[in-house]
């Protein structure tokens, strides 16, 4: 009997360990003074699952993190992880953020092992271990200083991993990164989330990013889940293949009519001309500005045709505005 | 082929020579026109040019060193002075960086003191030199009183803004991988406001030294200001000067030795690596 229930522990204990948190979010609120942000957003997520999260800048994703990982209390609702709050599990969740946030004046291993506790020798063999599934093995006795932000980025995933998190968070991790980079550790990712079946939580500006990691997409509007689309294609997700294509521009559309909504950032005109090509077109739309172009999926732009002189709303995303010197 | 090769391998330690040469030249150049300086300053002195009233020759001002130093006399002025202006240095620079940690990592305790100490820092500490005279004679307690003071600020001000401007993203950082109390005060807010706290002590060094001349010319039974007083009494020009050279001399020491702490302590920081 007794025996029984030890084993039952142990059995309960290495579950526990593999596996990934349960996230249950009702209703949840979040106000900064009178500054209302998270606007009762209700959320599920099964232990392993990689959920992608989606939206404009200034919805809230942040936020919602950041209650996730008990960083911040919310002002109303509930987040279960696990059925038990938040605060619970700080040990359980740890956090990726867009700039990596390593210590200058720690070196790289330095880094990793922030938090741990242990005799040095086994914490520098723990520490080696993840660099070496981060491909930074070499780079142990570096300061950060010297490292790309490809690498930072790899550095502050290992620091991530050591602890074994079951649920991982995930802030925009590769919105610095260069189109290569940003694949590559897409896939880094993707393979360590298989190995370690942790539940990911992955805030990212690239709907292609979101469309290859995600089992589920998912858009906030306003502090609130306005979209939630399960991703059926199967892994590793091609960036060409025409499902995948498919569902990116689906996504994409949704984001853009949010946008349109509301009155940043857009330019009234006619369309002028439109320069059709087999995968990608141009539509180049007349404005008081000048003329604009937009690159337009060929097969959205049959779905929904577009001609010669219509008025249309051209919307483009602050952060994608490059400002020179005039 | 013989030919051709013999003059390639001359070739080798010639251009090596050169480039010794060069180099040389580069360590060398800096220091042509204080030697000249020197040169001329001593040959005007000799000839007469230079009464030895209004300055002494270079030559003298290394006699007078010599023939003090053999004394012992030297020796126990700058240990008077540099004991002085370290003492006053510690009092003043620990009591600066505690407080700019507590005012830094406490708001109560910055509500508390802050908007004193900014009123206070507003005086120079030269100005208060009657009062302190005042409040505590002419001995040692005035003029490390006078230092103390002058370094505070410079120590405080720098730790206080130090710990304020660590970046909040790495301290959120700390906190989410359980660092907390003292652990994220060792790791993250004590590393992170350290470039900040050796400026304010090069800062306080470099007042230590201004604040030491000034106390130890108006009155002192020993030391280095009370060397070069004692001399102008006697009009032994040649002393007076060894005295300004010596107050350099230490001045630089300490400057010296501050920036290696900060090659040291900051060696992860490429700006203070390169040079
Ligand atoms: N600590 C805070 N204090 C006040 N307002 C905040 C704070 N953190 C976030 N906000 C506000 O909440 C809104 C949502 O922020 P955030 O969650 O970071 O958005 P996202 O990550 O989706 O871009 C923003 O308008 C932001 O200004
Ligand atoms: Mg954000």
């Amino acid at each position: 009997m007794n025996i029984d229930n030890i084993e039952l522990d142990q059995v309960r204990q290495a579950r526990s360990e593999i596996q990934g948190l349960d996230i249950d979010v009702y209703g949840l609120i979040k106000r900064f003074g009178d500054r209302q942000v998270l606007h009762g957003l209700d959320l599920a997520i099964a232990p392993g699952e990689f959920v992608a999260i989606v939206g404009r800048s200034g919805c809230g994703k942040s936020t919602l993190l950041r209650l996730l990982a008990g960083l911040d209390g919310e002002s109303a609702g509930e987040i279960r992880l696990d059925g038990r709050p938040a605060a619970a599990h700080k040990e359980d969740v740890r956090m990726m953020f867009q700039d990596a946030r390593l210590l200058p004046w720690r070196t790289v291993i330095q880094n990793i092992a922030i938090g741990l506790t242990g005799s040095r020798q086994e914490v520098r063999e723990r520490a080696l271990e993840v660099l070496a599934r981060v491909g930074l093995a070499d780079r142990a006795d570096e300061w950060p200083a010297r490292l790309s932000g490809g690498q930072r980025q790899r550095v502050a995933l290992a620091r991530a991993l050591i602890h074994k998190p079951r649920l991982l968070l995930l802030d925009e991790p590769l919105g610095a990164l260069d189109a290569l980079t940003r694949i590559e550790m897409q896939r880094l990712i993707e393979s360590i989330w298989k190995q370690q079946q942790f539940t990911a939580l992955l805030v990212t500006h690239d709907v292609s990013e979101a469309v290859a990691l995600g089992d589920r997409i998912v858009l906030v509007e306003e502090g609130r889940i306005t979209l939630d689309e399960s991703v059926a294609l199967v892994r590793p997700r091609e960036h060409g293949e025409p499902a995948f294509a498919r569902l990116e521009s689906r996504v994409l559309k949704r984001l853009m009519t949010i946008e349109a909504v509301t009155s940043r950032n857009q330019i009234r005109g006619r369309v002028a001309d439109i320069v059709l090509d087999d995968v990608l077109s141009e539509v180049r739309i007349e404005t008081p500005a000048g003329v604009v172009t937009s690159t337009v999926l060929t097969r959205s732009l049959s779905e929904q045709p577009l001609e010669i002189g219509a008025e249309v709303l051209a919307t483009f995303k602050s952060n994608e505005v490059v400002l020179a010197a005039a | 082929m013989a030919d051709t090769a013999f003059p390639i391998a001359g070739a080798v330690p010639g251009g090596r020579l050169a480039a010794l040469f060069r180099h040389l030249g580069r360590r060398l150049v800096p220091w042509l026109v204080p030697l000249a300086i020197l040169v001329v300053w001593e040959v005007a002195a000799r000839v007469g040019w230079l009464s030895s009233r209004v300055l002494p020759e270079p030559l003298a001002v290394v006699k007078a060193g010599v023939a003090l130093a053999a004394s012992g006399e030297l020796l126990q002025h700058v240990r008077v002075s540099a004991g002085r202006a370290f003492t006053g240095f510690a009092i003043g620079g620990g009591l600066g960086l505690l407080l700019g940690l507590l005012t830094g990592s406490f708001r109560k305790v910055e509500i508390a003191l802050d908007t004193t100490l900014q009123m206070i820092r507003n005086i120079p500490p030269l100005a208060l030199i009657p009062l302190v005279i005042l409040w505590f004679g002419i001995d040692e307690t005035a003029k490390l009183f006078l230092i103390a003071l002058g370094v505070f600020f410079s120590v405080y001000i720098n730790t206080f803004h130090g710990i304020r401007s660590v970046d909040p993203a790495l301290i959120e950082m700390g906190r989410s991988y359980g660092l907390k109390g003292w652990s994220l005060y060792r790791e993250i807010i004590l590393p992170g406001a350290l470039s900040s706290i050796l400026v304010g002590v090069r800062y306080g060094l470099g007042f230590m030294w201004v604040i030491l001349i000034v106390a130890e010319t108006i009155s002192a039974q020993a030391g280095i200001g009370y060397m070069t007083m004692n001399a102008r009494e006697f009009l032994q020009t040649d002393v007076v000067l060894l005295g300004i050279v010596l107050y350099a001399l230490l001045g630089k020491l300490a400057d010296v030795a501050a920036r290696q702490l900060e090659r040291r302590w900051l060696k992860w920081n490429a700006a203070y690596t390169a040079a």
